[in-house]
């Protein structure tokens, strides 16, 4: 009997010991299916191109201009947009009030006014033809540089008082990429006035230097369509002033104050258009949307202005009754420019915000994703000369996903805008889903499981 | 006594690990249950799978329960086996090798009267083990376009049997026998879809009891009859899923461990006649022919599609003498022959099995105590566009186990 037994557990441990050994060794690379048919039965992969889209325009309430950094001015004529037109306001001061603080020569009355000039630096923005000649004038603003009462903001729409007689004038070819500033001269009159307020110490402190200067409005004077261009806050008032000596070839008797944009919260751009005779020359007010139906089958995007364009999803919900279980794991929301709405002289901007909102166009939030990061609509630019796959892209699954489950009948839509609302004049026209070239279009990707 | 006790628990609990392993994969797994796995006991596998009219005189035989009245008083057999697989798949374009080595079965058997008998079996059902990578799949509506499905396919069913068998007279035995299924398969899909990937994990758990009654009719010392009927019945199945859908946005989860019925699968009813044939105490010739309905199943779409299958199975036994003093006068030479319709169809083409198949059984003692060993060589399916021929090459190694239990408990 113990030999017996000791075989047999001879024998078991050959069994256990195959059975462990070659558990593992099966090697399978998942390249024999058999059944694809069976396999799609289970889940099905449905891709559904016909949902209805629903575009419109949207005037966006005034747009905070304040703080942005930027003197904004300029005007031009756009086909699709009307008449654009910015005027920037800013606030100069100073922290120097004698005009011999930087020098050892305390005898004021020797200096005498030379000249004063508004340098203006420009920060590389420009849109629309800047071949085209553009004439700016410098005037004084009249009342305190305030906002409206209750509010600390300045917005698109705002505007101060101003004197009509221009301080200063210049008209130039802009050269934004080029070079650094452009010079203009200012009123020796004014000039002189505040040399001599420094000479005679009639201004100690920043409250009576803006008592005295409350501020200036740039305008664009162009009667005929020139372009848009930025300049950054460290554009400077600059007095000049010597000694008096009539030797003015020496430097060292050459002396300049400089008054700076040092608060940027005293700075706005009046962003306006006439837009009569465009297709959204009657925009109504930001709580109602204009249909593409109205606006030759598109949408309008300008920033500057606040028009943003609005697409909604209608029958979305309808998604819930294709099938018990499913769900849209994937869209594509794929909005094309107008054809030829676009050119060099008027660049497609590579990324468009969207926001979701509400059926008054309030906006919700900004669409994100998981991790709580921005999402934007891309430009992919096509390189056939037609353009005609040149569109924006955006993947919307979770989005429809959530309106199509949602319980209460509101329906949110999505409104593009582009990601610099308020200091540029950049714009899109997309096409809607009727229009006969470049239509919107979504393609949905829908799974039952 | 006591070392035989440590023996049987470490064959248990090893048999119990070896269950949770899988078992051969299959591309063919995916349908059903998965594909369905039968344990030959003893020498059956070099059979042709025959047994229906064989005794349970030297191994458990479990193609009949009604067999197990033959199993002589007052010993107590106990089995174990496996079975090494090596498969080549083979479609139009590529041929793969897989290797497999498997846990087939636990049994122990014993008579409880001179007229009844007990036995206990352990073996897997079924066993749904496949991969699927980068399969390329129209998406229904679009417009020239597809998505991409990867899968993996674990589990399976096992089943443990529980039969009672009674002998009526000298001629005619019975035997009840409740089949336990219980298992589980999982199934992890990832779908790739335009910038999407959807990953849909599914685990369905199965459990039901098949009743089967079979019976022996020994006309003669030399002619024996068999009918096997395995009860149509229902597994019940509920599943539990996850869902979650990442893409440009983020991950969604649609569903997290998701609990919920689903179609139930239905086991066919099965109707199995076996005939065997002794010839000078020397020779058996045994045939079984078996029948599944399937079509009166009306088995849900989800599951695939099938269709009625048919086995025949053929074996022939030669051994000299049971009782030689002669070791090699005693070891059974078997050679067997076995067709399987199948009962699978896809694209309306049914998967059938044919093998050819020998083997020997090496006594280990003068009681039935013995390894045995079959080797079988089959092909399974046909190579079309969409199906795989599966040629294989599967060596069964069986050990019974018999002891004289009653003695043993006199010498405690």
């Amino acid at each position: 009997m113990p030999e017996k037994i000791g075989m047999y557990k001879f024998l078991f441990l050959i069994f256990s010991g195959l059975l462990i050994i070659s558990c593992d060794s099966d090697v399978d690379a998942g390249e024999f299916v058999v059944g694809a048919d069976y396999l799609a039965l289970k889940n099905k992969v449905i891709s559904i191109d016909t949902l209805t889209l629903d575009v419109s325009t949207v005037k966006l309430d005034s747009l905070v201009t304040s703080s942005e950094s930027r003197i904004l001015v300029g005007n031009y004529d756009d086909p699709l947009f009307g008449k654009v037109k910015s005027d920037s306001y800013f606030q100069v001061s100073t922290d120097y009030y004698n005009l011999y603080s930087k020098n050892s020569d305390t005898d004021a009355t020797g200096y005498v006014f030379d000249s004063i000039a508004m340098i203006m630096r420009y920060d590389e923005y420009y849109f629309a033809d800047t071949t085209k000649v553009q004439t700016l004038n410098i005037h004084r603003i009249l009342k305190n540089f305030k906002p409206n009462v209750n509010d600390n903001s300045f917005y698109n729409n705002s505007s101060l008082s101003y004197d009509e007689t221009s301080l200063g004038t210049i008209t130039y070819r802009p050269k934004p990429i080029g070079k650094d500033s452009i010079n203009i001269k200012l009123d020796n009159e004014f000039g002189k006035e505040l040399f001599n307020k420094f000479k005679n110490n009639e201004i100690a402190d920043s409250a009576e230097f803006t008592e005295y200067l409350k501020g200036f409005v740039i305008k664009s004077s162009s009667a005929t369509s020139s372009s848009v261009i930025g300049f950054n806050t460290s554009s400077v008032l600059r007095l000049y002033y010597s000694k008096g000596t009539g030797n003015t070839e020496e430097s060292e008797d050459n002396y300049k104050m400089d008054f700076t944009i040092a608060d940027v919260s005293k700075q706005f751009n009046a962003v306006s258009s006439d837009r009569l005779g465009t297709f959204i020359q009657d925009l109504p007010l930001s709580k109602i949307a204009l249909p593409s139906v109205y606006t030759g089958n598109k949408g309008f995007i300008q920033s500057g202005t606040g028009i943003a364009c609005r697409v909604d999803f209608p029958n979305i919900k309808q998604f819930k009754y294709l099938s018990e279980k499913g769900a849209i794991v994937d869209a594509k929301l794929i909005m094309k420019p107008v054809k030829n709405s676009y050119s060099v002289m008027f660049p497609l901007p590579e990324k468009l915000s969207v926001y979701v909102v509400d059926n008054l166009n309030r906006i919700k939030t900004t669409l994100t994703n998981a991790s709580g990061e921005t999402v934007t609509a891309d430009l992919y630019k096509d390189t056939d000369e037609f353009n005609e796959n040149t569109a924006y892209e955006i993947s919307l699954g979770a989005f429809l996903q959530k309106e199509m489950l949602k319980e209460s009948d509101s329906k949110s839509g999505l409104l593009f805008t582009l990601p610099t609302l308020s200091k540029v004049v950049d714009r899109v026209v997309l096409s809607d889903q009727a229009s006969k070239e470049n239509k919107m279009k979504l393609q949905i990707y829908y799974i039952t499981y | 006594m006591k070392k035989s006790h440590l023996f049987l628990v470490l064959v248990f609990f090893s048999s119990f690990w070896s269950f949770s392993q899988s078992i051969a994969t299959s591309p063919y797994s995916l349908y059903g249950l998965g594909s369905l796995y039968e344990s030959n006991f003893g020498l059956t596998a070099a059979l042709g799978t025959a047994g229906i009219a064989l005794p349970s005189e030297d191994f458990i035989n479990n193609k009949n329960a009604a067999s197990l009245v033959n199993i002589p008083a007052n010993n107590f057999f106990f089995e174990i086996g496996g079975t090494g697989i090596q498969s080549s798949f083979e479609d139009n374009v590529r041929t793969e090798k897989r290797n497999n080595f498997q846990f087939s079965h636990m049994a122990f058997a014993f008579p409880i009267t001179s007229k009844s008998a007990f036995n206990l079996s352990l073996m897997p059902y079924s066993s749904s083990s496949f991969k699927i990578s980068g399969l390329k799949i129209p998406i229904i509506d679009g417009n020239n376009e597809y998505y991409y499905l990867d899968v993996i396919g674990t589990g399976g069913l096992n089943n443990l049997d529980l039969s009672y068998a009674y002998k009526l007279n000298n001629k005619l035995s019975l035997a009840l026998s409740a089949s336990v299924l219980f298992g589980n398969t999982t199934d992890e899909r990832t779908y790739s879809i335009s910038s999407s990937v959807t990953s849909i994990d599914k685990k369905v758990n199965y459990s039901g009891i098949r009743p089967i009654l079979s019976s022996q009719y020994k006309m003669n010392s030399s002619l024996t009859f068999g009918l096997n009927v395995k009860s149509p019945t229902r597994i019940n199945a509920n599943k539990v899923q996850s869902v979650t859908v990442e893409n440009g946005l983020g991950s969604s989860f649609l569903e997290t461990n998701k609990k919920s019925d689903i179609d139930d699968f239905y086991l066919p009813l099965d109707i199995g006649v076996g005939i065997s044939k002794s010839f000078k105490n020397k020779f058996n010739v045994t045939f079984d022919y078996e029948k599944s309905y399937w079509n009166a199943t009306n088995q849900s779409d989800m599951y695939g599609s099938f269709a009625d299958q048919e086995k025949f199975s053929f074996g022939l036994s030669y051994q000299k003498a049971k009782t030689a003093r002669n070791y090699f006068n005693r070891i059974k030479y078997v050679i067997g022959a076995h067709y399987d319709t199948g009962y699978l169809e896809v694209d309306n083409k049914k998967i059938d099995d044919k093998n050819l198949s020998v083997g020997v059984s090496l006594p280990l003692d003068h009681l039935s105590s013995a390894l045995f060993i079959s080797y079988t060589y089959g092909s399974k399916g046909q190579i079309t566009n969409s199906l795989i021929q599966e040629n294989y090459h599967k060596l069964t190694l069986n050990l019974n186990l018999d002891g004289i239990w009653f003695v043993r408990k006199k010498l405690d």
